[in-house]
């Protein structure tokens, strides 16, 4: 293989592109190639300076703007007249027609496969009649397990869609796609199954399941699981700062109450919420978790700001009691 | 397969002029859109600008999709072309500082909105950080628009080339090089500093 052949496949490679023959030809050239390998480290170190450039996540106030501005500008649209709509319906049922073929030529291919199964099975039972000595000396196969193991390493998951936690006990089962759904179950301290709820807690599609990630996450983190160094508070940060359900945002600001105290991070987090949050719901908890911290002034700075000139009475109220019962707060 | 089929209910009640509807998608896709036209502009008024003008136009033109790509792969598309419009503009009237700005063309401090424990307590670590990080955007800001959003879409967005070159009305292979010349130019830029 030529050089330059290698150095765009390097790309290609480096971004999870490439596979099979082509990725086997690129290691056997790199093996014995010092130049393409100088290459592709060169290519790696550039991964790592990119990454200096975060990708931000856009704040609350920049998403609000956009959605009041976007909905003076739909309100401002004139109404689709009665014709518009007509054709709207009609070109919807025409692509219907157009996929009706396809649906009948699925059907008649399922139909043809299950024929073909309950034939086999059926031939497959009177074999198993006429010979029942056989049978019986055949080894016994080991069943397969209803959950399968899982290797994070190999998998490529797409989304977490489902999580049930059992009754009374400490394992939950976690529901995630990748081509074909999977379903995994463990104890809620398996590495892989807090991996699994932090995937769900960023499913932008499914709020339950992200109610559910969070809660669980949060639940967690409340016992005192180490929550810290699994980046489960990290998770939990991102929830409050960018989650658009409110029983989420909530959750996530009650799993984060044991760091309050202990972690600047945490507490700015949950100031912003008081002070952003557009759900009076999420503020008000977020003044219940706030405690006396010494050396850092900024939760009475807030709650004295909040006290003073909230548009709502209701925080307003809640924030002087707090700071009323808690003269402590620094 | 649930959240995908009722995605597929909401753009046909959309398609049937339901506004509510509209609203729900709009929700759905809004973060995504406005963290890749945040990222890709480096600007809250040009990113704000180019969300109202994707979602008008999805609204305008919902009545053309026939469900052959993905709802995400098609808002997607519209928000690329506008932010590669944007930058072709910009190029034009040269105007690229290198500096993230918000709605009132205050510089916004991005890194500082990144977590990262370690600049609490090293603050020259976080001034070099900073710097770095404003190194890289003024690199990329040096590619042309296409090479910058490729690069964009395949290092941060982490979307597959074939996905990319569909977005672009192009193809697999020719996104493959975009990526090579992007990624080749940004070590050219970028060599002093590793």
């Amino acid at each position: 293989m030529k050089c330059q052949i290698a150095q765009e496949r390097i790309v290609a490679a480096e971004y999870s592109e490439m596979a099979g023959i082509e990725a086997l030809e690129l290691e056997r050239h790199l093996e014995g190639c010092a130049e393409c390998r100088r290459d592709r480290e060169q290519l790696r170190a550039l991964k790592v300076l990119a990454d200096a450039y975060p990708v931000a996540e856009p704040d609350a106030n920049l998403r609000a703007r956009a959605r009041m501005r976007l909905e003076a500008a739909l309100d401002a649209l004139p109404p689709r007249r009665w014709i518009e709509r007509l054709a709207q319906r009609i070109m919807n049922g025409f692509a219907r027609l157009q996929a009706a073929p396809v649906a009948a030529g699925l059907l008649l291919l399922a139909g043809l496969a299950a024929g073909s199964l309950g034939g086999y099975r059926l031939a497959e039972n009177r074999v198993t009649i006429a010979a029942p000595t056989q049978r019986a000396q055949a080894a016994p196969v080991q069943a397969q397990p209803a959950v399968e193991a899982w290797e994070p390493a190999k998998d490529e998951i797409a989304s977490v869609s489902r999580i049930v936690r059992q009754p009374n006990s400490h394992t939950v089962e976690v529901s995630y796609n990748q081509i074909v759904a999977h379903k995994v179950q463990g104890s809620l301290d398996d590495p892989a199954i807090r991996q699994l709820l932090m995937l769900g807690s960023r499913n932008s599609s499914a709020a339950r399941v992200r109610d559910d990630s969070v809660g669980l996450l949060a639940d967690e983190c409340k016992a005192g699981h180490g929550c810290k160094t699994a980046g489960i508070r990290d998770a939990l940060l991102v929830a409050l700062h960018s989650d658009r359900n409110d029983s989420v945002r909530e959750k996530a600001l009650e799993g984060l109450q044991p760091y309050v105290a202990e972690d600047m991070q945490v507490r700015n987090a949950v100031l912003e919420a008081l002070l952003n949050d557009y759900d009076p719901k999420v503020r008000t908890a977020a003044i219940s978790i706030l405690q006396p911290v010494e050396g850092d002034t900024s939760v009475r700075q807030v709650l004295h700001s909040v006290a003073d000139s909230d548009r709502n009475p209701y925080i307003r109220t809640v924030s002087r009691q707090v700071l009323e019962n808690e003269p402590e707060i620094q | 397969m649930l959240a995908r089929a009722s995605e597929a209910e909401l753009i046909r009640e959309a398609q049937s002029g339901s506004r509510g509807a509209f609203d729900s998608l709009v929700r759905q896709y809004e973060q995504q859109v406005l963290r890749l036209a945040l990222h890709l502009t480096g600007s809250e008024h040009d990113a704000e600008d180019i969300y109202q003008e994707a979602f008008l136009k999805a609204y305008r033109y919902l009545g053309n999709f026939r469900f052959e790509c993905s709802f995400y792969t098609w808002i997607y598309r519209i928000v690329t072309n506008l932010c590669l419009d944007q930058m072709r503009r910009r190029k034009t009237r040269r105007e690229g500082n290198g500096v993230l700005t918000d709605y009132s063309g205050e510089e916004i401090d991005l890194l500082a909105s990144v977590s990262d424990d370690r600049s609490f307590s090293n603050p020259a670590k976080e001034l070099e950080r900073k710097a770095l990080g404003e190194r890289i955007q003024k690199a990329l800001e040096k590619l042309t628009p296409r090479e910058r959003t490729v690069f964009e879409l395949k290092h941060y967005q982490g979307l597959r080339l074939r996905l990319i070159g569909e977005m672009l009305n192009t193809t697999e292979e020719t996104a493959k090089n975009t990526l090579f010349r992007a990624t080749k130019k940004l070590r050219n830029q970028l060599a002093e500093l590793r």
